[in-house]
């Protein structure tokens, strides 16, 4: 399977995106942040010291979710109140783009909401309440928690230009059902990401991180 | 697990009322005597009862 | 698919750090491998935070807040569903139901992969707890509402009271503070549990299960025996309830059997008597002996009861007759006193009667053969001149053991269906809805 090779403008080493549909993605060697257009890549930033990993989860870690393998291709990391939390940012077999969060080890996946699935305007971050209830694709939700995140950083390839970034809200759904919807506030158009909870042991990752006295 | 074994025991209580029946169990008192001779059929005085000399009434007022 | 050349430096694998405790110097121990928000330094009780790699304080105190010590000790690894789990956190909390205090202890559970769990136990009761993926799903008329539906169950309310953190030892993930209140709700269906925590602004649902205490030393391994369970705990599994429909259908359905029996043996057995004889008192044979012995008939069948009627009109007045049941052939005999006595008048409280002008006697297991009564009649001297019958029947039904077998059957359903009503009595007698008193009593209020 031939993959899109590039070099690194800054460092010159050799860039492989896994992803074909990748915008942004992170140079290994010089933590350059690279964003793709069409003819080529530039340098828009640079990724500073990433606090120490916890999650078991790292890039290139693979599981399956209902009937359909990914691979762990990218992160963006976030800390708030409890500690951090790390959007993964998911490469599915049939080439779309998945997210996996993982805060304290709780999980969920979830994907980008195309515009038919949102019938209603979506609320903005002064608007939205805990309490609320919304409903999309037919399935009820009620905002649970809002999150005041201050982003610490990337990794990786992900599917849109995610940089410079201070603090961000975001508002987190919750069902009678594992149904899972976030809404994120890092622009100032709020982006619908629709998913569910899962259990460590339903997404069969691979190739995890190993954790002293742990197997 | 309380259902087995009130099954099984209300089995062993029918089949207990099941054999009374059948047998010709009884609740009365009872005195049972062997080899009682057959010249008592000539002569019934010749057979002792316990019961015998009872001679007072076992009713009140 | 290649993953591509490994970067220069490589991620660091997490590792139990040792740090010292800004308050006092003491050595920490951090287990959840980066993932606590405070930690409690074993020595002064001073809640740090976790996150910060200078251990900022967070709370401390004058003198250590309890000697306590945790029942499953920090560090100690057991197997939960699977999954094997470090206690790293432990926290004693109290609430307090008509001013007295109660309370319970509540350990952190950590595994690098799956997360946090907990286990709480309450004298001697245990539940496994996790945070709920799914929202349950409640009236929102109520500001407490009684029931809650969750994943297709209905829980019932068991108690909402206001919890208080006493003490707290290890590492959690949030920040915790001695003194950090929480309003508890909590909503039963056993052996499951569901708690709803509403601590400032922020709720969340946890559900447990009820674990035994053996099981929780087992699967920690640790050594002796658990904290023995008192009292009925608010989700314990009751070892009656399922049973009970169960064994009253079982109840039903051997009654039914009883009854067919007693078709089955009441109705083919013949009512004819195969003997009857009537007979004079004062009947005495020529040498003055008042014992005479009936003519001869047959028992017919297997081996079965013989019924003997003795019917005499009597009035204030009273007989005695001394049966004996003589198997001609074989000489076996079964020998029995039976009286008939009657009374009869009128007092100032109105007419009374005693006795009866008719007396049944059951002789159980005659076999078949050639029988006859050798009868000795008695009575009061005075009056010899009653004319009393004597009937014979063969094969009849018993009733009085269906009588018993009916109660043999229904003593032991009724027992258990008290007991079960006792221990679900016990368990909502904790509750915020305890079960009105069966026997009135003296109420202080």
């Amino acid at each position: 399977m031939t993959q899109p090779i590039a070099t690194c403008p800054n460092c010159g080493a050799k860039i492989i995106f896994k992803w074909s549909s990748s915008v942004q993605t992170v140079c290994e060697y010089c933590k350059s942040v690279l964003v793709r257009s069409d003819v080529d890549l530039k340098k828009v930033g640079q990724v500073a010291d990433l606090p120490p990993d916890i999650s078991p989860i790292q890039l290139n870690a693979e599981g399956n979710y209902r009937n359909k393998a990914f691979v762990v291709i990218g992160r963006i990391l976030y800390q708030y109140d409890q500690g951090g939390w790390n959007e993964w940012h998911l490469m599915m077999n049939d080439g779309t783009s998945g997210w996996l969060s993982d805060a304290q080890e709780e999980y969920a996946i979830s994907f980008a909401a195309t515009g038919s699935t949102t019938g209603q305007k979506l609320p903005t971050e002064s608007q939205v309440q805990i309490g609320q209830t919304y409903s999309w694709n037919g399935a009820n939700y009620t905002v649970s928690v809002i999150t005041q995140a201050h982003f610490r950083g990337v990794e990786g390839e992900l599917p849109f230009q995610y940089w410079d970034k201070d603090d961000v809200a975001f508002a987190d759904l919750r069902s009678s059902s594992r149904k899972f919807a976030t809404l994120d506030y890092s622009d100032i158009e709020p982006v619908l990401y629709l998913g569910e909870l899962v259990e460590f042991d339903d997404l069969k990752l691979k190739n995890l991180r190993q954790f002293e006295g742990w197997s | 697990m309380f259902r087995k074994i009130y099954l099984i025991y209300g089995m062993l209580v029918l089949g207990t009322v099941g054999v009374a029946q059948y047998r010709g169990w009884s609740m009365d008192s009872m005195n049972q005597v062997k080899n009682v001779p057959k010249s008592v059929r000539d002569n019934p005085g010749s057979y002792r009862s316990v019961y015998s000399s009872y001679h007072h009434y076992t009713g009140g007022k | 698919m290649s993953s591509g050349p490994t970067p220069p430096q490589g991620s660091q694998k997490p590792q139990v750090q040792a740090l010292n405790c800004t308050k006092c110097g003491a050595a920490i121990t951090l287990r959840a491998l980066g993932q606590a928000v405070s930690v409690v330094c074993e020595s002064c009780h001073s809640i740090l935070d976790a996150k910060d790699p200078k251990l900022q304080i967070l709370q401390t105190f004058e003198r250590i807040t309890s000697a306590e010590r945790p029942l499953i000790p920090l560090g100690t690894r057991g197997r939960i569903r699977g999954t094997d789990y470090e206690v790293i956190g432990f926290e004693r909390r109290t609430i307090e139901v008509d001013d007295i205090p109660y309370h319970w202890n509540e350990y952190v559970l950590f595994n690098p992969y799956k997360g946090f769990r907990y286990l709480t136990e309450y004298n001697g009761h245990w539940n496994d707890v996790a945070i709920c993926k799914e929202l349950p799903m409640v009236d929102p008329r109520f500001s407490i509402p009684l029931e809650a539906n969750y994943l297709g169950e209905v829980y019932k309310h068991f108690q909402t009271a206001d919890a208080n953190t006493d003490f707290v030892l290890g590492e959690f993930p949030w920040e915790v503070r001695v003194g950090e209140q929480a309003r508890l709700t909590d909503y039963v269906h056993p052996p499951r549990v569901l708690s709803r925590e509403k601590m400032s602004k922020e709720v969340t649902w946890s559900i447990g299960e009820y674990v035994y205490g053996k099981d929780v030393w087992s699967a920690f391994r640790l050594p002796g025996d658990p904290p023995p369970a008192t009292g009925v705990y608010e989700n314990e599994p009751s070892p009656f309830s399922a049973n009970i429909m169960a064994v009253w259908l079982a109840f039903a359905a051997l009654t039914i059997g009883l009854l067919a029996m007693m078709i089955g043996f009441d109705l083919p057995s013949s009512s004819e008597p195969v003997f009857r004889s009537t007979y004079q008192l004062n009947r005495v044979a020529a040498n003055g002996e008042p014992s005479f012995v009936t003519d001869t008939f047959q028992l017919e069948g297997r081996t079965s009861n013989v019924e003997v009627t003795t019917s005499a009109s009597v009035q204030n007045d009273w007989i005695y007759l001394n049966y004996a049941l003589i198997n001609q052939d074989s000489g076996e005999a079964w020998d029995f006193g039976r009286e008939v006595s009657f009374y009869s008048g009128h007092d100032s409280d109105g007419s009374w009667s005693e006795g009866s002008r008719r007396d049944t006697v059951v002789v159980p297991s005659v076999p078949a053969g050639r029988y006859y009564l050798r009868i000795e009649p008695e009575a009061d001297p005075r009056h010899s001149n009653i004319a009393y019958s004597v009937e014979v029947r063969r094969n009849v039904p018993v009733m009085a053991f269906y009588g018993i077998g009916f109660l043999a059957l229904l003593l032991p359903a009724v027992l258990i269906t008290w007991r079960s009503v006792s221990f679900e009595r016990s368990r909502w007698s904790e509750s915020d809805h305890p079960p009105s008193p069966i026997i009135n009593t003296e109420s202080d209020e």
